[in-house]
């Protein structure tokens, strides 16, 4: 029985025992150059704020080299925020990928579907009946619950996609609104810190916040990774995919699994921050071999995003911070009408 | 599915029945609220009783609170309702509302705007303002409608409230005191309206209310295909300009009162639509009354279910909307009207 991969000029095989990684030119190529622009937009996110820190001093600020305020400010504001984003968008971005490639519909996120929104509400009701703040396994469950929610009015996937995200978005309506009402029963003090949120912010999420879900994303993603050539014969027809040797409702039960924890932990540390998972996806198919399911590239390039986002609500309003789900959402509603209007 | 179409009789029958239900419902919401008041001193104070209409805090209640919000709520249900019937005929899609497709975020940004740079305090000023934004809505909606099917429009509504939702809130962000002010409002709510703003916007939905109506026969023609309403003496393009500058107007009072609300311009059409079949003006007339009678009932609710607190009534109506929209996309009428 012959068992070798097809090997082309352009992918190298890694083997080590009894596992193998093949490793395609292209994607290292495009991978590598996604994250040089991570690392930019990190360093920029780095010297850039209310207060402007020149690279000579910020750069040395990470070792614990320089001023007082430089410190502070470096270690112990930007650096975890800049973290938290990071881990946010890496597991929102992958997130988007496996349910996008799953649903076979490019505008299937788990924020459309209401996923995040089950989420950041079941965080919400753990805040005010426990008084806890971000506990990663409530978000776990109310991801899980409102997926569950989801498959059982829409059936299945199917090609009705529209329908599906019709559905979600209605479920999403009204999650939203249980969030609202809960909200206009606490205190305004507490409110306006569980508002912006909600809306999806990065203010204050220190390490203690992001470290489980940091956990959780080293455990998810090489999952996810290692099921992606799984994932990849899921863009065909059911049928075809059985007949090649998949065991396709299994693995889809996989994905959902992943994506569900992959949401759940984007929404503890920062809120239902929207758009990512739609966006960082379809991004990274524009740099991928139509064969490939970039799931590693889409996270990075939903670290990027975030990054980026976050540094502009701190730049572009003298008053406030905008809480970075704000710029997502205001950016995330053009591309959104792109994908829908373009032809694919 | 074409419902027999009822006579005359009928129709004034079902418009009698609703009119009285709504009296009945304004009545509840005077003397109902969220507050300790008691609904035996509002009745009191409804009735004349003399110890009732001196004692201040009461007569501050119902006449500054309780009745500038119950005639809100008729005036904004009675514009969205019609607006739907209008939009959703207009497009053919049963799904289409200005609540969902964003033209009612867009007004809510042109009244956000209108409150940071230009001092707008008044009703004229907020219609204005609110009328600019929902043109401004109502025009991108009208683009992505004729390259979109039913369902990929309310999805491309959600792309665009996104963006005037998330400009609003930018907006509202960089001054704290005005986003404590309108945090309510934003979600929609109508605990805040004033009698003066009310009054003022009374006559001009009064207006659009007639102006639909009378263009509810265009608009019938309209159905039968351009070529065919041009041969009825028609002007296509004049019909689809009139019709879209109504919903904007209408959807800019509901705005200017009581900010964005999603939902009931999908509920109150179709409501009507099975009430009293395909005649478009007997439509309009019953999803005016039908939107004026769940709006006013969604905000008596929105005073009670947190209770000493006030609900914003667009919370309400979404959970009223939300599952009304998951029956109507799953029971697959989603096609044409």
């Amino acid at each position: 029985m012959i068992n070798t991969p097809p090997i082309n000029h352009d992918s190298t095989v890694m083997r080590y025992q009894g596992f193998s990684l093949l490793l395609s030119h292209s994607a290292l190529f495009s991978t590598i150059v996604i994250s040089l622009i991570l690392l930019i937009s990190v360093i920029a996110s780095l010297a850039l704020g209310s207060t402007f820190i020149p690279l000579n001093a910020a750069l040395p600020a990470i070792f614990g080299q320089g001023s007082h305020s430089t410190l502070l400010l470096v270690q112990e504001i930007r650096l975890p925020r800049i973290f938290a984003g990071l881990i946010t968008g890496a597991a929102l971005g992958s997130a988007g990928c496996l349910i996008q490639t799953m649903a076979r519909n490019r505008l299937a996120s788990p924020d459309l579907l209401g996923i995040n929104n089950g989420a950041t509400l079941a965080i919400i009701l753990g805040l005010i009946i426990g008084n806890i703040l971000g506990s990663w396994w409530l978000a776990l469950i109310g991801a899980a619950t409102c997926a569950l929610l989801i498959f059982m009015l829409a059936g299945r996937w199917g090609r009705q996609g529209y329908r599906v995200l019709v559905i979600g978005l209605a479920i999403a309506v009204m999650l939203r609104s249980v969030i609202e009402l809960l909200m206009s029963t606490v205190s305004l003090q507490h409110a306006s810190t569980l508002y912006t949120w909600s809306l999806g912010s990065l203010v204050g999420r220190g390490y203690s916040a992001s470290l489980p879900a940091a956990f959780g994303l080293t455990l998810l993603l090489p999952a996810a990774l290692l099921l992606s050539r799984r994932l990849a014969l899921l863009r065909f027809e059911e049928d075809l995919a059985a007949s090649l040797g998949l065991n396709v409702s299994k693995t889809q039960f996989f994905i959902m699994l992943l994506t569900i924890g992959l949401a759940g932990l984007g929404v503890t540390i920062g809120g239902p921050i929207g758009f990512i998972a739609l966006a960082a996806p379809i991004i990274a198919s524009r740099f991928a071999n139509p064969a490939h399911i970039p799931i590693f590239r889409s996270a990075l390039i939903g670290a990027i995003v975030i990054i980026c986002a976050d540094t502009l609500g701190r730049i572009t309003n003298s008053h406030a911070e905008v809480p970075v789900g704000v710029i997502t959402s205001i950016l995330g509603g053009p591309f959104l009408l792109w994908v829908l209007l373009s032809k694919q | 599915m074409f419902v027999s179409s009822p006579t005359l009789a009928q129709l004034l029958r079902w418009m009698l029945l609703l009119t009285a239900l709504l009296l009945g419902l304004a009545f509840l919401s005077l003397l109902i609220g969220s507050g300790h008041l008691g609904m035996k001193d509002s009745l009191a104070y409804l009735a004349g009783d003399t110890q009732a209409r001196t004692n201040e805090q009461l007569s501050m209640v119902i006449q500054s609170l309780r009745a500038p919000r119950t005639l809100a709520a008729i005036i904004v249900g009675a514009c969205l309702g019609s607006a739907g019937v209008l939009l959703q005929t207009a497009t053919r899609n049963p799904l289409a509302e200005s609540g969902l497709l964003g033209v009612n975020a867009g007004a809510a940004l042109g009244v956000v705007i209108g409150i940071s740079f230009a001092n707008a305090q008044d009703g004229y000023a907020y219609l204005l303002w609110a009328f600019g934004g929902a043109l401004l809505g109502n025009g991108l909606v009208l683009l992505v409608a004729s390259r979109a099917s039913a369902l990929k429009l309310v999805l491309a509504g959600v792309a665009i409230s996104a963006t005037f939702q998330g400009l609003s809130s930018y907006l509202l962000l960089s001054n704290i005191s005005s986003f404590d002010q309108y945090r309510f409002w934003v979600l929609g709510s109508l605990s805040g309206v004033s009698l003066s703003m009310t009054l003022q916007l009374l006559p001009i939905s009064v207006f659009a209310l007639l102006l639909a109506l009378i263009m509810a026969r265009p608009l019938s023609a309209l159905l039968l295909g351009d070529d065919s309403a041009r041969a009825l003496g028609h002007n296509p393009t004049l019909t689809r300009s009139i019709i879209a500058l109504t919903v904007t107007l209408m959807s800019g009072i509901a705005v200017a009162l009581a900010g964005p609300l999603v939902f009931l311009g999908i509920v109150a059409p179709y409501a009507a639509r099975h009430i009293v079949g395909p005649r478009i003006a007997s439509q309009i007339l019953l999803a005016a009354l039908i939107g004026a009678l769940v709006l006013l009932s969604a905000d008596i609710l929105a005073r009670l279910v947190i209770r000493p607190f006030d609900s914003p009534v667009g919370v309400i109506l979404a959970f009223i909307g939300a599952p009304f929209l998951i029956l109507l996309v799953r029971s697959s009428k989603v096609s044409t009207i």
